[in-house]
Formats: structure tokens, C-alpha cells, sequence
């Protein structure tokens, strides 16, 4: 039977009420604030991957508080590095070194932090505000879909590699095209056929998702760490001002808030749009439509503004997408899915008709750990600034101890050490050689679906499925999608960094 | 003088000591679980209703054994349940500390010589399994018309839906089919249970077969709307009546050889043997006492039967260990029907009758 919006609401929040998932929520925001702030290059595709072996033996809305805990904050808190030490922050957070530095090097820095977190706890609200609206908007498309609509979508999906690729379009497909193939080990559940087993129990099933992204992410992201002996050099710049007088900039500029925030939403929704566009589309937003643009790039308040609400309403709009549609925007959301498909959810239609609830949890626990962010952000701005200088020898073997018994810990069995490093070394040389990682990710996780709603398509109406007007809008949405990323990055070679041509160009994979 | 003295000394310790050697087995028991973690292996996913199966036994479980251990459930599903399975037999230390809650497919897999199967079901510890009936139906949908056996034998190509090739409904699926000839029947797998039900309604699929209970739950609408025809049942066990589809004719009525009865029974079998709990071989005695007593209070308790029914929505229809065993022990293993139940596992075309 299915739950009505409201109840479902409601139980998503009920289902949020326990104390063990109020933990999971607060360890998540620890991390995901002391990912935003240690400069080792730590992202959240590494803290999904190391956390992902561990929270999918948990129960679900628990795994969900601690994952969406730790994206929501560290956006939140990703202005430290760009405004104190002039270090451009994780993606979505790069434009704000513009003048978030400026403004603390003249002693502002304080004033720059607080106008930060108060413009990425409101984009945060914006963007979540907008999910929940979207599921009574998407919820009646939902019964147009069966396997046919499915498979497009999937598809649809699949184009993400063209975000995904970078600048690097063969690679890209390379590594999705591997991801596809290794989807493919194990029984096939539509003929029972065992592809790439070899007798072997351990292949029956496929490798585990969880485990190759574990590898790929975090053993190159350690050895990379140990072997340059990457840390912030510099000192930062001394934390002065008021926090207050930020906020203070930010309710005045609410308007510029606002709309920047939906342009972080409209990033997240519109499949195509990397992850890293959002704060120069948001910069170039603001700067083009100020009435004084020279002062942009000097330490005007506003080039901090934009960028981080953009940034943190991003989260919203990526989940529309990951939850309502189905398919990732990126390698957290699709390192999110696999969580999900973990817990036995199957992100997109089929979620939002039978797990509406959890839905609404991860709504509620997006908005919660927003605001509890934010006021992280506001009580320990100094304290959070010492983070920021913590060294590689302390972060290098506990990223491998994390790894190892993460990897460990998924099936107890020893080949899974064996696996993870061997994929750890492949995603090193692949980091190394350009081919994009979250694309192979991608593959893997969209090609058994893939697979199953082409068969289940053919199987139930043969080839005539193709006709399906529903199929064929789809086809034009992805197509139109596919070519307007295409054509946004070649053009982005001429543009200057805050259109959206330029924007995407700039946005490099995340390998 | 002394001799006596050494005596009464020993008489002594002996009658203060007595209570606690005589006693010794059941105290080292008690204390050997006592602050002890048992580990649950269950063969299904968190959050399904095999995982619901498992969640409703697991403090009855604490509650009946000695020393109330911590009891823990760590999910080990893959390979239809070969890979818990493999796992207990191979792996898992015979401690006493760790239980596997296994899938109903892992008698089958073994019997039917399957890939992948590294464990001896005979070699298994049992302790009992809480559900065994488990009614299986067939229906297809309302508006292709099909309001009795002969319409539905003469309609070729009906597409029945199921979860994966080898799982319960995809055989019972075959099963049906083959017994009821139906006309080049299509079977799609790659569904996930409620997705079956929607692909069914949106009319991407004609027909499936499913557990009367997981029907009579999900979608109690179908049956009191009559948005289904129903059409056939397979007792589990046999003779034991559905209380409200007892009117649909039972699949062995139309088995028409020997041979096609006794494939009935070997699979009525495996169904009968439910969610088995087992230990690994070579479990000590003692601790394997300890935990089939457990299990069979857990099993009787009438609270167990309440959560159970309240989690799962199925009536408690408890094994005890002995008789899981002896089960197992009496499936029979006549080859001709094993290749004729391999084929209506598999994918391959059905034979012809």
C-alpha cells in the first residue's frame, strides 16, 4: 500500500528520531567538516568509499544520517581553506578564493566566514525546500515509467560521462566501458548464465561495488598523499572581525542569495552540469548583475556570497535528480547510490513510489545537518581553522587502516584485501594516466540495470518498445542533454571562466 | 586416625563442591555465553522479508539462550544463498558463536549438483526454521480475460514475470506452466518482488507466481476487488488447505506420471524446510545443546509468534531441529527427477510432457 506525501513525511522524520541515527548524523558532519577543512586533498568521494563498507551493514536511515550528514556539512564548511589561506576549496567552493582571501588578508576573515556559512546554511534550506517540493511534482510521472522508460533514463545517465570524462571524452568512455564490463561478472539473473566466474564462489555475485570504490578512491588518494607529502605551507591569515557583521551581509544581499541558490539547484537538477561549475556560474551571476562588478576579486563580500549558497543548494538539486530520476551527477551521488542499492532501494521511480519515507529522511537529515553545519561553522570558526594544519604522517596510515578493514569488513573475506588493493593500484595508474575513475564507477553501477530493463524491454514488447512516446521524449532529453555538455565545453575554450561555457570547461575530472 | 581425617576432608569437598561439578556442563554453558556476541549469517539483504524473518527471531533467540549473549545479524546474501552457506561450512569457526539463518534454496542448489556449492547439507548442524508453509500461487491479470484454465492454456506467449532465474517464484513460475500446459509461455526475470506487481499492473507482464501470503499482504485490493484471476495453488505442505483459496485446484492434481509426482514432492520438500537455522559442522555438543534448546523455546514462545507475525505477516509454522534434520536426511534423490527439476529451474526451454 502506498503512503500518502504527508504520512510519508511524517514517517521520515519519525524514522530519524532515534538516537543511534542522531549520532550518525553528528560523526557524519565531524567528518564531513574535517574533510572541508584538512587541505590533503580528502574529498567526499574518499570518505563515501572508506565509509561505504561500513554503513551498508547498518541499518539504512542510519548509514543515511552519517553519508548525508558528512556531504551536507562539508559544503558548508568548504570556505576555510580558499578565505584563510587562499586555497582554492573543494569543488563548488574554488570561486570563493577570489575574494574570500582578499577580504581575510585585510583582516576580514572572520566577517568572510560568517557571510559564508550563513549564505551556505540558506542555500542548503533553498536546495532542500526545492527537493521536497519536486517529489509531489515528480510522484504522477512516476507510473508513466515501466522498463522501456527505465532503460532511457539509465541511459540518460550513462551521458554523464561526458561530465565525468573531464577533458578527456576517449578515456572517459574507456573507463566507463570497463565499469560496464566488470558489471557484467557474476550470474546473470535474467538467464541464470554465470559470465566471468570461473568456478570461483567469490565471482558468483560480481565483486562488490562498495570495495572497488573504496579502492579506486581511497588507495590512490593515500598513496598519492604519502608520496607527494601534500600540506598547506603557508600560514593562513590571521582571523579577525566579526562573524555577525558576515551575517549581517549576507540577510542584506538575501536577494542575490536566493537566486544564486537556485542556480546551485538547476546545477544539481540538469544533467550535464558538473559539480564544479556551480560557484563560477553563481560568481558570474553576481558579478555580471552588481552594479559595481570592478569590485569583484578585491574582497567584495558578495563574491563570497554567491558561490557558497550556490554550492550548498547544489546538494538539493543533485538529489532530485539521484533520488526521483535514478541516476547520479556525479561520483558522491553515485557512490550514494550504491549505498542505497545496498540497503535493497532502487533509486528513482520505483523508490518514490514504495520508499517515499526515505525519501523524506534523507530530506530531513540533509536540512538538520544544514543548519547544524552552520552553527558548527559559527561556534568553532577558530578552533575548525587549526584543522587545517594537520599533517600527512598522521592522515597517510589511518587512511590505510580505514581501507584495509573497510574492505575487510564488507564479506569478512580475505580476497576482498586482495581485490581492494588490486583495484587500489589500477585506480592509481588511472588516476596517474587521466582515465577518469567516477566515470568507471558510473558504468558499474548503471550497467546491471542497464542491462536488466534493455532485457526486461525486449523480453515484454520485442522491438516495438522504441516506439513508446514516453521512450521517445526521454530520448530527446538525453540527446539534447548530451549535446548542449558537448558543445558547452568545446565553446567553454573560449569563454571566460564565470559563463557556463567556461565554467564547464574549467571543470576537470575528478581523478 | 589420619586416613580418616583425609576422608572426611574429601567427603567434604566433594559435598561442597558436588552441586557445582554435577552442574558443570550447564554453568560452563552460561558462562560461555554470557557477554559472548552470537553472530546471525543471514543469507538475504537488510530490509527485505527475508531480513524481517531473521529480525523477528533474533531477540527471542537472545532471550532463551543461557547467559542472554549479545546476538548480532551480519548480512551475507549472494549466489541464491550459496555464499552464506559457504561461508558457515568453510569459513565460520564451529565456536558455538556463530548461526547461520540460510535462504530456502540451499537444499535445492546442492541437490541439483549446482556451480558454485562448497558445503554438505548433510553435514549441517540444524536448529529448527520458524516458517514452512508457504502456499504457491499463480495469477494473471484481470483484463486479459483469462477467467479459467482453458482460456489461459489456449492464450500463447503469456509473459510471467519473476525475480531471477533459480529463485522460488521463477520455478514455481515453470512449475505451473509446465503442469497446467500452458502455450509457449515467456518467462522474464530481473524483477525485484514489488517491481513483479508493477510491471504486472502496467501490463509489461501477464502473469506471475508468488507466495499466497506475500500476495494476500501486498496487495489484499487483488483479491477482494478480484483485479486477478487466480488460478492454481501448490500445497506446502501437502493437504494443508489455504483458508481462503482452497477452492483453486492443487498442481498434483494434474501431474499425469510418477515421475511428475515425485518432482512435486522433492520440491515441496525444499519448500517444506523453510529459512533453516544451522551451525557449522563440528560445533561442540554442548553449545550445540545449549542453542537448539533455545531455538526451540524462541520457536514456541507466544511473543515470537506475535512479532512474527506482526514483521512478517505470516503465521509461525515452526520445525523443531530434530525434524528439520530428519527432513533433510529423507529428501529423496532420484536422478531423473533431479534433470527434470534442473530443467524447470534453469532457463532452458520446457520439456515436453
Amino acid at each position: 500500500m502506498e503512503l500518502s506525501l504527508f504520512d510519508a513525511a511524517a514517517r521520515g522524520f519519525l524514522n530519524i528520531l532515534h538516537l543511534k541515527v542522531f549520532l550518525a548524523m553528528m560523526i557524519g558532519v565531524s567528518i564531513g567538516t574535517f574533510t572541508a577543512v584538512a587541505p590533503q586533498g580528502l574529498g567526499m568521494p574518499l570518505v563515501y568509499a572508506i565509509a561505504l563498507p561500513i554503513v551498508i551493514k547498518w541499518e539504512p536511515i542510519t548509514g543515511i544520517a552519517l553519508l548525508i550528514g558528512a556531504s551536507s556539512v562539508s559544503a558548508i564548511c568548504a570556505a576555510y581553506l580558499p578565505i584563510l589561506f587562499g586555497i582554492p576549496g573543494g569543488s563548488g567552493s574554488q570561486a570563493t578564493v577570489l575574494d574570500g582571501y582578499p577580504m581575510g588578508k585585510r583582516g576580514e576573515g572572520r566577517r568572510a566566514l560568517g557571510a559564508s556559512f550563513m549564505a551556505g546554511g540558506m542555500g542548503s534550506l533553498i536546495g532542500t525546500l526545492t527537493l521536497v517540493l519536486a517529489i509531489p511534482v515528480t510522484r504522477p510521472l512516476i507510473y508513466l515509467m515501466g522498463s522501456p522508460e527505465l532503460f532511457v533514463v539509465m541511459l540518460w545517465g550513462l551521458s554523464m560521462v561526458a561530465v565525468l570524462a573531464g577533458r578527456r571524452p576517449i578515456k572517459g568512455l574507456i573507463a566507463a566501458a570497463f565499469g560496464l564490463l566488470l558489471a557484467t561478472i557474476g550470474q546473470q539473473a535474467q538467464s541464470g548464465i554465470m559470465r566471468f566466474v570461473f568456478d570461483q564462489p567469490y565471482l558468483l555475485d560480481g565483486i562488490s561495488i562498495s570495495i572497488i570504490a573504496l579502492a579506486l578512491f581511497g588507495i590512490p588518494s593515500a598513496l598519492d598523499l604519502a608520496l607527494t607529502k601534500l600540506g598547506v605551507e603557508q600560514q593562513p591569515v590571521p582571523l579577525k572581525g566579526s562573524l555577525f557583521d558576515g551575517v549581517k551581509d549576507t540577510l542584506r544581499e538575501w536577494w542575490l542569495v536566493v537566486r544564486c541558490s537556485f542556480v546551485g539547484v538547476w546545477v544539481g537538477i540538469v544533467p550535464g552540469l558538473g559539480s564544479q561549475v556551480v560557484d563560477w556560474l553563481a560568481y558570474g551571476h553576481a558579478a555580471q548583475t552588481s552594479k559595481n562588478p570592478a569590485n569583484f576579486g578585491k574582497g567584495d563580500v558578495r563574491g563570497v556570497i554567491a558561490p557558497e549558497s550556490a554550492n550548498d543548494a547544489k546538494d538539493g538539486g543533485d538529489l532530485i535528480t539521484t533520488l526521483l530520476m535514478g541516476f547520479p551527477q556525479g561520483v558522491v551521488t553515485a557512490l550514494f547510490i550504491v549505498a542505497l542499492l545496498a540497503w535493497g532501494y532502487l533509486p528513482g521511480p520505483e523508490m518514490l513510489k514504495k520508499n517515499p519515507e526515505v525519501i523524506f529522511s534523507v530530506v530531513w537529515i540533509q536540512g538538520i545537518s544544514g543548519i547544524i553545519g552552520t552553527l558548527v561553522g559559527f561556534v568553532l570558526a577558530a578552533q575548525l581553522a587549526k584543522l587545517a594544519e594537520v599533517r600527512y604522517t598522521f592522515m597517510v596510515p589511518l587512511m590505510f587502516i580505514f581501507i584495509l578493514m573497510g574492505a575487510f569488513s564488507v564479506n569478512r573475506d580475505p580476497i576482498d584485501l586482495l581485490v581492494v588493493i588490486t583495484f587500489g593500484i589500477l585506480g592509481y595508474f588511472m588516476r596517474r594516466f587521466g582515465y577518469p575513475r567516477p566515470a568507471m564507477i558510473l558504468g558499474l553501477v548503471l550497467g546491471d540495470l542497464m542491462e536488466k530493463y534493455l532485457y526486461r524491454s525486449v523480453a515484454s514488447y520485442g522491438f516495438s518498445w522504441l516506439g513508446r512516446p514516453a521512450v521517445i521524449v526521454l530520448f530527446i532529453l538525453a540527446a539534447a542533454s548530451l549535446v548542449l555538455t558537448v558543445r558547452g565545453r568545446l565553446k567553454g575554450r573560449e569563454d571566460s571562466p564565470t559563463s557556463l561555457g567556461g565554467a564547464m570547461a574549467r571543470t576537470a575530472d575528478e581523478s | 586416625m589420619t586416613r580418616g581425617y583425609s576422608f572426611s576432608v574429601f567427603a567434604l569437598l566433594v559435598f561442597l563442591f558436588y552441586p557445582i561439578i554435577s552442574l558443570e556442563p550447564v554453568f560452563s554453558q552460561t558462562d560461555f555465553y554470557q557477554g559472548k556476541t552470537v553472530t546471525v549469517v543471514a543469507s538475504t539483504a537488510p530490509g527485505g522479508t527475508g531480513d524481517l524473518r531473521v529480525k523477528a527471531l533474533v531477540p527471542f533467540l537472545r532471550k532463551h539462550i543461557p547467559g542472554s549473549p549479545t546476538v548480532v545479524i551480519e548480512y551475507m546474501e549472494g549466489g541464491g544463498g550459496r555464499k552464506a552457506a559457504n561461508y558457515l561450512f568453510r569459513t565460520a569457526r564451529p565456536d558455538g558463536l556463530t548461526v547461520g539463518a540460510m535462504s530456502s534454496g540451499v537444499l535445492g542448489l546442492q541437490i541439483m549438483r549446482e556451480s558454485g556449492v562448497m558445503y554438505d547439507i548433510d553435514k549441517f548442524i540444524y536448529l529448527g526454521a520458524p516458517e514452512t508453509v508457504g502456499h504457491q500461487i499463480i495469477y494473471t491479470r484481470k483484463d486479459l480475460g483469462l477467467s479459467n484454465l482453458e482460456k489461459l492454456r489456449t492464450k500463447p506467449g503469456i509473459r510471467i514475470g519473476a525475480q531471477s532465474v533459480g529463485h522460488v517464484s521463477y520455478v514455481a513460475g515453470r512449475f505451473f506452466a509446465y503442469f497446467l500446459d500452458l502455450k509457449d509461455p515467456k518467462f522474464i526475470a530481473g524483477y525485484s518482488a514489488p517491481e513483479v506487481d508493477a510491471a504486472l499492473l502496467r501490463g509489461e507482464l501477464d502473469a506471475r507466481a508468488n507466495l499466497a501470503t506475500s500476495a494476500l499482504r501486498r496487495n489484499p485490493d487483488w483479491f477482494e476487488k478480484g483485479l486477478m484471476d487466480f488460478h492454481a495453488i501448490m500445497e506446502i505442505p501437502k493437504g494443508a488447505k489455504h483458508p481462503r483459496l482452497s477452492h483453486l485446484p492443487e498442481i498434483e492434481s494434474f501431474a499425469k506420471t510418477d515421475r511428475e509426482k515425485k518432482l512435486i514432492t522433492m520440491w515441496r520438500i525444499f519448500r517444506l524446510v523453510g529459512y533453516p537455522y544451522v551451525m557449522p559442522p563440528g560445533t561442540p555438543k554442548e553449545r550445540v545443546d545449549v542453542l537448539q534448546e533455545a531455538m526451540r523455546k524462541a520457536l514456541k514462545d507466544p511473543d515470537f509468534h506475535r512479532e512474527f507475525q506482526k514483521l512478517v505477516g505470516d503465521e509461525v509454522e515452526p520445525v523443531m531441529p530434530e525434524e528439520l534434520a530428519k527432513v533433510i536426511r529423507d529428501v529423496p534423490r532420484d536422478a531423473e527427477v533431479i534433470d527434470l527439476l534442473k530443467n524447470l529451474s534453469g532457463s532452458a526451454p520446457l520439456p515436453p510432457r
